[in-house]
């Protein structure tokens, strides 16, 4: 479990280091930016590389010399696609798959209005009786 | 006569009863005993829609003369007749037909489902900013105590303005709450949201969620089923509505439901929500659960359970008991 936790981390690290980089960088330039800040063997970061061209992260380009690596997609990119998976997944009504659970549903306009309203209510009951509420943190 | 008493109620189950249970109210004031209502009627509609096509599909194997079970399917053709053994038949292959579909459709769900949360998982992993940074400013002090546990490892902020809030079920589950959600709202707020999000996934809720999607996924036309598979969704969501009302009160759960549900939707996603956010909302200023609602709700499971088993299983079993070994 740690050494997966350690994995993981070194995932994030190259992909941070990918992200930032001008131009595709071979297995060399990311190991020298890494190792800088920690201890790390160079196979280990080809490993790491090797899984996320697995995972489709990086491709991979062929060079005369050495393989160059570069990411597929953009940082922005991958959240504003986690952002359409996680609040898309309730209006694909054809496959209702509860892969993960909303903390609430986004509303239109119409509904919005309703939202705020309610809400006013609640809190101008509140008010008039204070101690009606839960506890308060802090 | 069982056969026919089977189909009674399992259409009955299927049809009016859920229709009737998905538009009551009461179950806002009890969601825990109305979810476990859900289930008993579903695991009674099931089991009853089999006994009735298993029980009309005995006929076609009869005790023969010599008191033992005809030796093959065709073998009552002369004794019944073509035409009702043709739907003594149908009846048999129907009701194979709907156990596989059944079978089919939660494993197909329970595929698609967990390979679309590992990839969503991975790449929160990946996207996500660590816990250290933000962790100890995003949960209140008292709150970061009394959920230790949880707390550190399944956290995961991700870098988007729009305040929002969701969790990964499983056994390597996540919560996800954006940068935003945590900006614009109060300790106490967040406090909600996250209490909420453990909530669900303490209480496995999305196991249950899946059960109904893969009913609902099985029988397509049934409209009936989509109603069961709404009116689940909207009681889990008030069963951790109330756990972080325990843990935040009823104002700062509002308050954030409202700054997640009516702020600006992320470019690309839909709104997708309905008018069960304002239910969610109204009820916190309502009335409390009721306890007594509760039990009779856990009584109407059971009894849905147990009272078809024990009124037309028993004597069934008793008939095949006699069958096999008389």
């Amino acid at each position: 479990m740690a050494k997966l936790t350690h994995l993981g981390e070194l995932e994030r690290a190259v992909m941070d280091h990918l992200w930032s980089a001008p131009e595709p960088q071979t297995v060399r330039q990311v190991h020298d930016a890494l190792s800088a800040r920690r201890d790390l063997a160079y196979t280990t970061v080809m490993t790491v590389l090797q899984r996320l061209a697995k995972k489709n992260l990086v491709l991979q380009h062929r060079d005369d010399r050495a393989h160059r690596y570069a990411p597929v997609h953009g940082r922005d990119e991958l959240v504003a696609g986690l952002m359409v998976d996680a609040l898309d997944q309730v209006a694909d009504s054809g496959g209702r798959h509860a892969a993960l659970v909303n903390f609430v549903e986004r509303v239109g306009a119409d509904e919005a209005d309703a939202l705020r309203q309610a809400l006013a209510e609640l809190e101008a009951k509140h008010r008039i009786f204070p101690t009606a509420g839960g506890p308060t943190a802090n | 006569m069982s056969a026919l008493a089977f189909t009674i109620v399992a259409v009955l189950l299927v049809g009016p009863v859920p229709a009737l249970l998905a538009r009551a109210t009461w179950p806002m004031r009890a969601p825990r005993a109305a979810v476990v209502l859900w289930q008993a009627i579903a695991v009674a509609a099931v089991l009853s829609a089999f006994s009735a096509g298993i029980a009309i599909a005995s006929r076609l194997l009869v005790p023969g003369p010599d008191g033992r079970p005809t030796a093959t399917i065709a073998g009552e053709i002369a004794q019944l007749g073509w035409p009702l053994w043709l739907t003594y038949l149908a009846v048999l292959a129907l009701t194979l037909l709907i156990g596989a579909r059944l079978v089919i459709a939660a494993l197909r769900v329970a595929i698609t489902t967990r390979r679309r949360r590992a990839h969503h998982r991975m790449l929160v992993d990946l996207l996500g900013i660590s816990h250290d940074s933000v962790g100890a400013r995003a949960c209140p002090p008292a709150a970061q105590r009394r959920r230790h546990h949880w707390w550190p490892n399944d956290l995961r902020v991700l870098e988007v303005a729009q305040p929002l809030a969701y969790c990964l079920p499983g056994v390597r589950s996540r919560v996800v709450v954006s940068k935003g959600a945590l900006n614009t709202l109060s300790d106490t707020e967040v406090t909600a949201i996250l209490t909420h999000e453990f909530a669900h996934l303490r209480a496995r809720h999305d196991l249950v969620l899946e059960a109904f999607t893969a009913a609902h996924a099985a029988f397509p036309r049934l409209v009936r089923s989509a109603s069961a598979l709404d009116a689940v969704r909207l009681l889990i969501e008030l069963l951790a509505d109330d756990a972080a009302v325990r843990a935040a009160g009823p104002t700062p759960l509002a308050r954030a439901l409202v700054a997640c549900a009516a702020g600006p939707t992320p470019s690309g996603a839909l709104a997708a929500g309905g008018p069960t956010t304002v239910l969610r909302v109204r009820r916190l200023s309502g009335r409390p659960n009721s306890l007594t609602l509760s039990v009779a709700a856990y009584l109407a499971a059971a009894a849905v359970l147990v009272l078809p088993t024990v009124a037309l299983a028993v004597p069934w079993l008793t008939e095949l008991h006699r069958l096999f070994l008389a």
